[in-house]
């Protein structure tokens, strides 16, 4: 019901919206239509570049200089032969260049596909650096790519730049694109791809644990960025007719994150709104920069004046609404309608893993030493020792997070050692973390989805045509719908719709769980899942995770510090001091054991007297 | 090559690396201590330009009157930016800081351009500093040129002395390595990072004011370019580092000036070398010369 | 005479709630311990004494020897407790690595100006830690995790505290160390500083404490003296599960 409402009044106001586009030429002046065109262009920037930070959380820097490369590329195309012949006066135009021609459809999509390589080019370096760095080195290959166009003179008209581009961006073509764009955008945010991209954000760790090679992803969704890059600038050179190197500095990239900040960053309906906004009030500003009479005295405009009102918006917005318009949220026909409630209701013995003598250094710091052991299928074992004994570490290096220095590590008979965390993930094993990780923007129900996209067999770019490749559709819901049974066996489907950073601690602790079980894994190894909760929940944890060994057929090792959990829950215990194995048995054993005492009450402890 | 050209040459990259590493230094400070690239800082160089050229040329201040005035106004300008635009957003995520920068830094260049106009305008030189000096083996160097590099070592000597001699310098870098551990001794940390942002603009002034005195004018958007490359020299460096900062600055500006030296042809990608200096050497070692490594915590 | 009196503590870090209702009173000339299991929330507790971590109470209230004035620290920056005099060692000994020893040390005493005063406690550290004085130039990232513990304690001994909080000093350290670095407390505490010592080496820490307070999934759950304590069977339960 909702559903067809919010489809029917979005079917709506685009028909309207057509419409309006097809009279605006008679309605508007050229002004207004300028304006109406950079909107849909600004919008088309926004989007891509939310796409590389908002979405997948690249910093990125170098939008400019994508949109250069698509401007010149289609600029280059559609000029005719005389009006390059005429442009270039300094040094002679390569030959070749001066009879390649195209229609303006086919230059957008060159224009984009040159983009498109450029930033794979740039990616496939650059983004294994993080954060910052990432943005200045963007930053770099823009500049670069500026100083290139300016200094190959025969092939771009160097500083000269180029005049005269026949004016095809019409409203038509911009907002057609724009709605291409916007589609293509929304069908891949909607699928699971897309909720694969904002994990990869949100805590790329945890992705890597569910399967995903996060560096492939991302160089994936750079590209595309980089793509909706070209296409702007190549819409944008064909709007203003004259182009030049120095139309595509920093600024121009400042611009469009600004866009996407005051929007919201991550949010696509609040990227058209912001470029909405900034546009307008960036051509609306213009007024007082030129002179206005006021009861006949003349006030003489004030060059600088717009940019300066504009920064101090900017400022303002960004101290007193940081999180921008939209936030991470997307536009929705129901805030319009009162909200409906919400009822609120209550095998046999084979080895699994093997480790032998596995050691893990860190420059002179043994964090493992020599571990060896082993555990057999269906069978609940605790790792424990005193802060600082190695504990996790070990699950690092058994899950792939860190190779060891030395030691073999087999899991269901093959060996896994030196396995990146997503190909461990594949082989069948699945992890929680000691300080839950979360895609916290998400759903309770994106979460879980995103475990099962290693086992969805469409490709990234059918996902941007969904209607065309209906497998996506189809696979999402099996996967939608297996998500939810999970959910439902663990108690969490009331949550299904709420963000998982908005979750009870417990039951977040159990989303993660949930999660990793939606990978379907053979193994599981559980970081601290008590850590956190009260007595009655740590009891209600024992038998969730007794639960999860005969429901789910699963053999599970976890990191402990609440005795009472380890003591009552493990069916063997294994017990680290300092990197080293001093100890293994049953409960039992362990608690009577001299040397685990004394590793935690302290050296004489076991002697009695705090006995 | 000239003995001659190559001595004019080699005190150009000098006195050229020179102001990019003062202004790289305020870089480097404020992120060092709160990981903020402060996109301002760049216009905070324009703004000690402006201000030496009103007391100056405008006002007929004497020269030494003039520069004291500058790096005051500078430095106040420096403040006020992180006490009305970062402060506030200290606990934001550091996107929201960054905006702000950018914002900042619109707003310092378009005031600029309203109060100032978007005109550049000649400096005039004083004459002293213009007069060349002829040595025996027939180099000829003007003191400006002498006069910028040994400024700058002075004045980066003289904060390094302040951030490894005394207990402001003392807690300023330990916040840059742990913030709450500094607040721990009883350090006031917003009072350090003020102190950051002082050192910074007021150093940025300097900067300004010789770069002003050395290509012979002011216009309000003069601080972008050796804004954003100062800021790589920080990166260069290793940013956080001060002495990073400075060597950063100096093999920016001799890359700059030696490679249109001996490869004049290729003078128009001179900014170009610059940048993909810079990608290599996040490429292969991404904390720069003197930074350190970061690991990941998982 | 009471030097600190907190009553009914909470601390939340989001939606966990990791200290509940935590009372305690430490006497002038005491050695505190407050121990526990992992996670229990014991350092919780030390980093909310020290205003470093939000806390809810109702109230918290340290009175000084110098001069007998009560004053509420609660909600208040860490820089006042320091002036006041409190210090911390906080846990993982946080040595600031690119900082020589020295000027670790020299940190510790940012609040104070009586430079002679400054010079008569670094050569008292340097007593209390002779390896801390050959490696005086080094940087602290040098140092063995022994004498980074050393370091900390050191660098909370020069703001000259009355009331000194050492969190976990024990952790990681080698036995032989760990005996030498409860003697040094011991030592602290007989020339007239009152010391709150978290620990999770139960054995070692209340051995040498006057009080002690058990702490079990953030609330207290024995209290006494250390001797009463060292003699509880219920101790060993708090670490090893009944």
């Amino acid at each position: 019901m909702r559903r067809v409402r919010s489809l029917t009044l979005s079917v709506f106001s685009i028909i309207l919206f057509a419409v309006f586009l097809n009279k605006a030429p008679e309605l508007l002046n050229g002004y207004w239509q300028r304006i109406l065109n950079l909107i849909a262009i600004n919008a088309i920037l926004a989007l891509s570049l939310n796409l590389i930070y908002g979405i997948t959380g690249m910093f990125s820097l170098g939008h400019a200089g994508f949109m250069a490369i698509g401007a010149y590329v289609s600029a280059l195309l559609v000029l005719s032969p005389a009006q390059k012949n005429a442009m270039w006066i300094l040094e002679d135009i390569y030959p070749w260049l001066l009879n390649v021609n195209a229609p303006f459809i086919i230059s957008l999509i060159l224009a984009g596909l040159a983009a498109a390589f450029f930033g794979l080019l740039v990616a496939l370096p650059v983004l294994r650096l993080g954060g910052d760095y990432l943005g200045i080195a963007t930053l770099g290959f823009a500049e670069i790519i500026r100083i290139l166009i300016t200094n190959t003179a025969r092939l771009t008209n160097g500083s000269l730049g180029l005049k005269g581009i026949p004016a095809y961006t019409t409203l038509f073509m911009s907002w057609s694109c724009l709605g291409i764009v916007l589609l293509c955008t929304v069908c891949m945010l909607r699928s699971n791809f897309g909720g694969v991209l904002r994990a990869v954000r949100d805590d790329e760790v945890a992705a890597k644990m569910m399967g995903i090679n996060t560096f492939k992803v991302k160089v994936l969704a750079f590209t595309l960025g980089c793509f909706g890059g070209g296409l702007g600038g190549a819409l944008m050179g064909n709007l203003i007719t004259t182009i030049d190197p120095r139309m595509f500095m920093i600024t121009q990239t400042y611009n469009i994150l600004m866009i996407i900040v005051v929007g919201g960053l991550g949010s696509v309906t609040g990227s058209i709104i912001g470029s909405f906004l900034v546009t307008t009030m960036l051509e609306c500003l213009r007024f007082v920069e030129n002179p206005i009479t006021v009861f006949n005295i003349n006030i003489p405009g004030i060059p600088g004046m717009r940019m300066v009102i504009f920064s101090l918006l900017l400022i303002v917005v960004i101290i007193f609404r940081r999180e921008g318009i939209m936030g991470m949220r997307e536009f929705s026909w129901d805030i319009f309608f009162p909200k409906p409630k919400h009822k609120k209701v209550k095998e046999e013995s084979e080895t699994v893993l093997e480790l032998e003598n596995v050691k893990l250094r860190f420059g002179g710091l043994s964090a493992v030493e020599n571990l060896s052991l082993k555990i057999k299928r269906l069978e609940i074992v605790g790792l424990i020792g005193p802060n600082g004994a190695g504990k996790t570490s070990a699950f690092n290096v058994i899950s792939g997070f860190y190779k060891p220095t030395s030691g073999t590590i087999k899991f269901l008979g093959k060996s896994i050692g030196g396995l990146r965390p997503d190909e461990v993930c594949r082989a069948g094993m699945s992890r929680t973390f000691q300080n839950i990780r979360l895609f916290g923007h998400e759903t309770v129900l994106q979460n879980v989805m995103i475990g099962s996209r290693v086992r969805q067999k469409y490709q990234w770019w059918q996902s941007l045509m969904p209607f065309i490749f209906t497998d996506v559709i189809r696979e999402d819901s099996t996967a939608k719908a297996q998500a939810m049974n999970l959910l439902e066996q663990l108690g969490l489907d009331e949550f299904a719709e709420e963000q998982a950073s908005s979750l009870p601690y417990g039951a977040q602790r159990r989303l993660e769980i949930a999660r990793a079980l939606a990978t379907r894994p053979k193994f599981l190894l559980l970081d601290e899942p008590a850590a956190g909760m009260n007595p009655q929940e740590s009891e209600e944890l024992m038998k969730f995770i007794r639960r999860l060994r005969d429901e789910f057929n699963l053999t599970i090792l976890l990191i402990e510090h609440d005795m009472k959990v380890v003591m009552n829950v493990c069916d063997y215990i294994h017990v680290l001091d300092q990197g080293v194995h001093i100890a293994q048995g049953t409960p039992d054993e362990i608690r009577k054991n001299p040397r685990v005492i004394e590793a935690y009450l302290g050296a004489g402890a076991s002697e009695g007297s705090a006995a | 090559m000239e003995l001659n050209i190559f001595v004019q040459h080699f005190i150009n990259a000098l006195s050229l690396g020179s102001l990019y590493g003062l202004v790289a230094v305020g870089y480097t400070m404020v992120y060092g201590i709160l990981r903020l690239i402060n996109f301002a800082h760049g216009d905070i160089f324009m703004l000690g330009a402006y201000f030496v050229y009103f007391a100056t040329i405008v006002y007929k201040l004497p020269w030494a009157v003039g520069v004291v005035l500058a790096i005051i106004g500078t430095t106040v300008c420096g403040l006020l930016v992180d006490r009305i635009a970062y402060k506030p957003l200290r606990e934001a995520p550091r996107i929201s800081a960054l905006i702000s920068a950018i914002g900042v830094s619109f707003f310092i260049e378009n005031f600029a351009v309203v109060v100032f106009t978007g005109m550049p305008r000649p400096v005039v030189q004083p004459p002293i500093l213009m007069q060349p000096i002829e040595f025996s083996n027939g180099v000829r160097l003007i003191p400006l040129g002498i006069l910028v590099p040994v400024v700058a070592f002075i004045l980066v000597g003289a904060l390094l002395w302040l951030l490894y001699r005394t207990k402001p310098g003392l807690a300023m870098r330990a916040i840059s390595f742990d913030i709450e551990t500094t607040r721990m001794m009883g350090v006031s940390v917003n009072k350090i990072i003020a102190l950051a942002f002082g050192l910074g603009s007021a150093l940025a002034a300097v900067a300004g004011i010789m770069w002003a005195l050395r290509y012979p004018r002011v216009e309000p958007f003069m601080g972008m370019t050796p804004g954003i490359k100062a800021f790589i020299a920080a990166v260069f460096g290793g940013i956080g580092s001060v002495p990073g900062a400075m060597i950063g600055g100096l093999l920016l500006g001799f890359v700059e000036i030696m490679s249109v030296a001996f490869f004049p042809t290729l003078s128009g990608y001179k900014d170009a070398f610059a940048f993909l200096l810079l990608i290599l050497i996040l490429l292969f070692r991404p904390t720069g010369l003197l930074g350190e490594k970061l690991e990941d915590k998982i | 005479m009471e030097m600190l009196k907190i009553k009914n503590l909470n601390v939340n870090y989001g939606a966990i709630h990791a200290v509940r209702d935590v009372s305690l009173t430490i006497e002038r000339g005491e050695i505190v311990t407050l121990i526990g299991a992992n996670g229990a929330g014991k350092s919780s507790v030390i980093r909310s004494i020290m205003g470093l971590v939000k806390a809810r109470a109702d109230e918290m209230i340290f009175t000084s020897p110098r001069d007998d004035k009560s004053v509420s620290i609660l909600g208040k920056p860490a820089e006042t407790h320091v002036k006041l005099g409190i210090s911390l060692s906080p846990e993982g000994r946080r040595i600031l690595p690119q900082l020589t020893v020295e000027e670790n040390l020299n940190l510790g005493a940012y609040i104070r100006d009586d430079s002679d005063g400054i010079a008569e406690d670094l050569e008292y550290v340097y007593s209390l830690f002779p390896r801390l004085k050959e490696r005086r130039k080094q940087k602290g990232s040098t140092l063995s995790g022994g004498e980074q513990q050393m370091l900390a304690v050191g660098r909370a001994l020069m703001s000259r505290p009355d009331l000194l909080m050492l969190d976990e000093p024990s952790l990681g350290l080698a036995p032989i160390l760990v005996d030498e670095v409860f003697g040094i407390i011991r030592e602290i505490n007989a020339q007239g500083r009152t010391i709150l010592l978290v620990e999770q080496n139960a054995f070692a820490a209340l051995k040498v404490a006057h009080k002690a307070y058990v702490l079990e999934v953030g609330a207290v759950s024995l209290s006494g003296t250390g001797a009463e304590l060292l003699n509880n069977p219920k101790v060993r339960a708090a670490y090893l599960g009944g």
